[in-house]
């Protein structure tokens, strides 16, 4: 146990601006949109998302705002903080590739790993601990400033209602679902499972490859243009193009999701029924035990 | 030595790299309290055989280190052997407190207050990044984090490469005084033997990867001596068939194997060698005793 603490301890210490500094960085940012928006100066405008105080000018809007169900306060707030996370969401996407590729090849490029391996980890366990901390810590900490973002957005969207006599201040306060937290962690779990063959594949190309970012490109590559000139077909682009998909978004998942619906708790059973989810998971277990294999072999002249 | 405990059992290790010969049929044994010396020119398979006691290259032949199987049972035989070697390079980006909190995370043999008394003797911060640090200071962080570990065996690969002298002698001197306590075992290979050879209890000459010589530094002082014969005794010294002749200052000195003192004393000063230069007298010997063959 105190081995897998300093184990997590030492990758958060180094890629310290991916897993901690980054969140926090785009959270803030996020924060100050929001509060630019309320204060009139800015908007945001998605295909399915429409964020600005121009709507509130609308008295039909604010007269449904007063009418609403607790639900369906909810299910806006719900929707409105899953876009405003989004960059966030994606912040931590970014961060766990790039731990993927650099945490295997650092330690080969800076020598570092002859160090490490003369301590009593093995490199099973250092493998699966590096794992963790791709698929469940760094998820884990996006969390707090999420939860920072959607407060502040929640106050100050209060507050703007308030004082533009819409609504009371405690209207979003009622409707807030504390306990989505479960379903976004949940969420943001399934996602690493979901996209866990990509993981793997890196880290196994930082494992072995003198050059990972094109170990890890050029074979996926090859391998698609070599279906589409051989049987005219791209299952296998397509299989890859789905995992770096949200999960229940994906081709593969049974539900179709139309706007902004957010994935639900019951929707995990339904990604563990599903073929390919199991066959990610096998896949994923091969280049776990390369990575496994390509490490165990490093010697002195794997870092000359 | 035979009651002692023995740490390292080495029977026919050879080992190949793309066709080449690193170690073909080296025998060893290292006995606990032995600082063993593996002296001998580059690609001599030092290296590569402190990498397999380490367990990090797999060798054909039989390699036992303190009972274990180095590839096999690597893991339980780390938290009992510890290292250093100038290719292990610390993580540059680490700082000196977060290397200690992670190797007392992993060993369950560290020792973080000994280390940290050990580091507030040196001029190394807690607080100071791995790459701010001089390659000595390096190298003594490093061995300050190996002193605090309470291990059986210490593997030394040419530790001190690329330090200056006052570090060399200053990591020598720390390694005999504070660390060696006559249980421990420690086997090293240095190019730098002259800093070396105060410090052995024993040595094994390599060349072309097998062992040409194993001694104790006692057998050694009795069994091999050098003369530096007066010049009217040039001729009757060479009689006695030296080994070896090196010149210094323009002035031949011999090396002799199994000769009695006396018998040389009557032809000059005579006093052990180098075990540089006993290296390259052996290396010699079995060249030619090799070209005879």
């Amino acid at each position: 146990m105190n081995a897998l603490k300093a184990i997590i301890l030492r990758e958060l210490q180094e890629h310290k601006w991916g897993f901690v500094y980054l969140p926090w960085i785009v959270a803030t940012f996020m924060s100050l949109v929001v509060v630019l928006v309320y204060l009139g100066l800015t908007e945001v405008n998605t295909e399915n998302f429409k964020f600005s105080t121009e709507i509130y000018s609308d008295p039909d809007v604010a007269q449904a705002m007063k009418e609403s169900t607790l639900e369906q306060r909810s299910g806006a707030i719900r929707a409105g903080l899953l876009v405003l996370g989004a960059p966030l969401v994606i912040a931590l996407g970014f961060a766990i590739l790039a731990f993927s590729l650099s945490t295997f090849f650092d330690e080969r490029k800076d020598k570092s790993i002859i160090f490490w391996r003369s301590l009593p980890v093995s490199d099973t366990f250092t493998v699966l601990s590096k794992l963790l901390v791709a698929t469940i810590i760094a998820p884990l900490l996006v969390v707090p400033p999420l939860l920072v973002l959607h407060l502040i957005s929640v106050m100050v969207g209060s507050i703007f209602f308030v004082v533009a006599d819409i609504v009371p201040f405690f209207w979003a306060w009622e409707a807030y679902p504390f306990f989505d937290w479960i379903r976004v962690i949940l969420s943001l779990w399934m996602q690493s499972l979901w996209t866990l063959p990509i993981i793997t594949w890196i880290m196994l190309t930082g494992a072995y490859s003198r050059k990972p970012v094109i170990g890890a490109i050029l074979p996926p590559v090859v391998i698609s243009l070599s279906e589409q000139v051989a049987f005219s077909s791209s299952t296998f682009f397509d299989a890859v193009m789905q995992r770096v998909q949200p999960w229940s978004r994906s081709e593969a998942f049974p539900i179709e999701y139309e706007g902004l619906r957010v994935a639900e708790i019951a929707d995990i059973p339904l990604l563990f029924s599903l073929n390919e989810f199991w066959i990610g998971i096998a896949v994923s277990i091969i280049f776990i035990a390369l990575t496994i294999y390509f490490r165990s072999r490093s010697d002195y002249s794997s870092v000359e | 030595m035979s009651n002692r405990k023995q740490v390292i059992r080495a029977r026919n290790i050879q080992k190949k790299y793309s066709g080449q010969s690193a170690l073909s049929g080296f025998d060893l044994e290292v006995y606990q309290g032995q600082i063993m010396g593996l002296i001998g020119p580059n690609g001599a398979g030092k290296s590569t055989f402190l990498q397999a006691v380490l367990g990090l290259v797999e060798t054909t032949g039989e390699l036992e280190v303190l009972g274990l199987s180095p590839k096999r049972d690597r893991h339980e035989l780390l938290k009992r052997a510890s290292s250093i070697t100038d290719v292990a390079v610390m993580p540059r980006w680490m700082t000196v407190g977060q290397v200690l909190k992670y190797v007392e995370g992993v060993h369950p043999r560290f020792d973080m207050n000994k280390a940290r008394k050990i580091l507030s003797n040196t001029n190394i911060q807690k607080d100071s990044r791995v790459r701010t640090l001089s390659r000595g200071m390096v190298v003594q962080l490093h061995l300050s984090l190996v002193m605090a570990i309470d291990a059986e065996l210490l593997v030394l690969d040419e530790p001190t490469l690329g330090l200056d002298l006052a570090y060399r002698k200053e990591f020598y001197s720390q390694l005999i005084e504070d660390y060696f306590d006559g249980n421990k075992t420690i086997i090293i290979s240095t190019h730098q033997v002259e800093e070396i050879e105060g410090v052995l209890s024993d040595v094994v000459f390599l060349n072309k990867g097998k062992a040409i010589m194993k001694e104790s530094i006692d057998s050694l002082n009795t069994r091999y001596l050098e003369l530096r014969p007066k010049a009217e005794f040039l001729e009757k010294a060479k009689s006695l068939k030296p080994i070896y002749t090196r010149t210094e200052l323009s002035r031949p000195v011999y090396l002799y194997e199994d000769t009695e003192i006396q018998k040389l004393e009557t032809f000059g000063e005579v006093h052990p060698p180098a075990i540089a230069d006993l290296f390259l007298a052996i290396m010699n010997k079995t060249n030619q005793s090799e070209e005879g063959s």
